[in-house]
């Protein structure tokens, strides 16, 4: 069986959990920098970017994957979400400069808010359901950026403690939705691999819950 | 811009000679084995007229390619084959004393979702069965499926089969609310697992029945899933039999240990009205084929009958074989069996009459493994309860079967 993991703050309890379940986790503790890992036991791990997770899966790359539902949700795969991990706990909000909430003028006289974000599928969506209009620019990194600069109104992004929003000024205006950890699996896999994936998975849920 | 001479619509691409070659001798062996079950080739037109192809389901066509034509009319470049050939059937073939039986290889035109390797053009081969209801239909397409697939040499393929019926009589027994239910269904479609339990134990039911609706889209096996589900609930028993009479047939037909109940498997085109069928082969990420029982479409070209159908996708079917090729080099199709000297003598004796060399060994022997490798045999089996634990070398999966011929012929070249 072939696993996709993230690598940055994912990546320890995911490994953590793949151990706690049973699976020999040796080579993700000690592969250093190698992306493809084999264990013992004939379980080979692949790491990669959290947001590239979905792609190895859907594509059939690796059988399963661990991988935030912030990710899921921007990149909508086509795959099984069979387990909620519990861990990697951070919510998706939108945020403004501390002061008075930008927002409502920039609806009144421009007609629509202006938000960066790494998530702009998530922010349209957002901004979608509640009936504004939104012009989304899509940034990779260093978000908290934009609308100290004036590129942006405000932005749509993962927090986990609020500390970098703070730091950069910015306050939490919504809370767009909680996001954690999840199991998926890809589709031919669940089906040719039945046994071994239903039996792994229920171990791995034993540990969450 | 710069040289356009070698660009093309997005998600199209151009087949040359070798692929060429290869899809034909899918086609080829995909149409004898449609033909040997009385099945025979109809064409329709890719373009239709969208309007009548709205008419097939509640939601209307969908994504499609559209277009005018010279009066104005909008035309579509047909999204599936299963519409058009229930048009075809339902008006062409009306006077037909049934069952119909027709198959087809044709190509469907989907736009391409942004971001997403689907090709626009999907070429289908496939059979439709209209006019004969209830499971003997279901096994014969699942059987002609299983025939089909096994005729152009891929081995190692399941079949997965869940109930559009079962799963609304599940969701219709436990009276939940019309939100509950739009919920559940959504996260179904979505293949969201967690999702569905959190709607399920939110719905407000308890006892067995909120046990079965919690594990419902995660329920896979054999007919101990149906028999669990008929116990729990009471009024999905009916199309629990349905499914359980259907793997019966389908043991007869020989097609049994490729298949797998998995009450999860979900479409999302609101015609399918019973069984729901999906086939998966080794190293290909979508499925090879998809199909369903859909007794509603008929009517809506004003006469109903009965219909079941299935379609393979020939380029994920090709790159199932492809891969196929590549990892079966170098190792002989035979297997290693535990117990085929004392404990199995008689399943080593089938599985050599069907062709398929046996290496016995007595029961309990740790060696198998390392006597597989030394002389490069495909397949190493053990006994395991009343079947057999096959490992398959070739692909490093590992596979449980009733009858240890059947399961390797399934997948042996």
């Amino acid at each position: 069986m072939t696993i996709c993991v993230p690598l940055g703050a994912l990546f320890s309890d995911a490994a953590a959990a793949l151990g706690a379940a049973g699976a020999d986790v040796e080579p993700l503790r000690n592969g250093g920098r190698r992306l493809v890992l084999r264990a013992g036991d004939g379980t080979a791990y692949i790491t990669t970017r959290p947001s590239d997770v979905p792609t190895y899966v859907e594509a059939g790359a690796a059988d399963l994957g661990i991988v935030g539902k912030d990710v899921l949700l921007e990149r909508d795969p086509d795959v099984y979400e069979l387990l909620d991990l519990g861990f990697g706990g951070c919510r998706m909000v939108y945020a403004t400069p501390e002061g008075d909430d930008p927002t409502p003028a920039a609806l009144e006289h421009l007609g629509a808010v202006r938000v960066a974000t790494k998530y702009p599928e998530v922010a349209r969506a957002h901004f979608a359901a509640t009936g504004r209009q939104v012009e989304v620019v899509k940034v990779n990194g260093s978000v908290e950026l934009a609308p100290l600069v004036g590129l942006a109104h405000g932005i749509v992004d993962l927090t986990a403690t609020g500390r970098t929003l703070a730091e950069n000024g910015l306050v939490e205006r919504e809370e767009i939705f909680h996001s954690t950890a999840r199991l998926i699996a890809n589709r031919a896999s669940y089906t040719l691999r039945l046994e071994e994936i239903d039996r792994f998975a229920a171990r791995l849920a034993g540990d969450a819950s | 811009m710069g040289d356009v001479t070698a660009a093309l619509p997005t998600g199209t691409r151009d087949v040359l000679p070798v692929e060429a070659a290869e899809l034909g001798e899918i086609e080829g062996a995909l149409c004898d084995a449609f033909a040997s079950f009385g099945y025979r080739r109809v064409a329709t037109p890719a373009l239709e007229l969208a309007g009548v192809l709205d008419r097939a389901q509640e939601g209307g066509l969908g994504a499609a390619y559209r277009l005018f034509d010279e009066r104005g009319r909008v035309l579509a470049l047909r999204p599936d084959l299963t519409v058009p050939a229930a048009r075809l059937i339902a008006t062409r073939m009306a006077d037909h004393p049934g069952p119909v039986r027709v198959s087809y290889v044709a190509s469907a035109f989907r736009p391409p979702t942004p971001g997403r390797a689907e090709a626009a053009e999907q070429r289908l081969a496939g059979v439709e069965l209209v006019g004969a209801d209830g499971p003997a239909a279901d096994a014969e397409a699942i059987a002609v499926l299983a025939a089909g697939l096994g005729a152009t040499g891929l081995s190692g393929f399941r079949v997965g089969l869940g109930s559009v019926e079962l799963t609304g009589a599940v969701l219709g027994a436990l009276a939940l609310s019309e939100e509950a239910e739009a919920r559940l269904r959504a996260a179904l479609r979505a293949r969201d697992h967690v999702t569905w339990r959190e709607a399920a134990s939110a719905a407000g039911v308890g006892g067995d029945a909120a046990r079965v609706l919690a594990a419902l889209p995660g329920m896979r096996g054999g007919a101990e899933v149906l028999e669990w589900v008929s116990a729990a609930v009471p009024d999905a028993a009916p199309a629990a039999e349905r499914l359980r009479h259907t793997l019966e047939l389908l043991d007869r037909h020989g097609g049994r240990d490729a298949v797998v109940i998995d009450l999860g498997v979900m479409r999302d085109w609101p015609y399918y009205s019973g069984v729901v069928i999906e086939a998966y082969a080794p190293d290909v990420g979508a499925p090879v084929a998809m199909g369903g029982r859909y007794d509603g479409l008929a009517a809506r070209f004003g006469r109903p009958r009965p219909a079941v159908g299935v379609a393979i996708a020939l380029e994920a079917l090709h790159r199932g074989l492809a891969a196929q090729r590549a990892d079966a080099e170098g190792l002989h199709d035979g297997v290693v069996l535990v117990g085929g000297m004392d404990d199995a003598v008689e399943a080593a004796r089938a599985t050599r009459e069907a062709g398929i060399p046996v290496v016995a060994l007595p029961r309990g022997s740790e060696e198998a493994e390392a006597l597989a490798a030394a002389e490069r045999w495909r397949f190493v089996a053990r006994p395991d309860g009343a079947g057999y634990a096959v490992h398959d070398v070739a692909r490093d999966e590992r596979f449980t079967c009733q009858r240890l011929a059947e399961g390797l012929a399934s997948r042996a070249a």
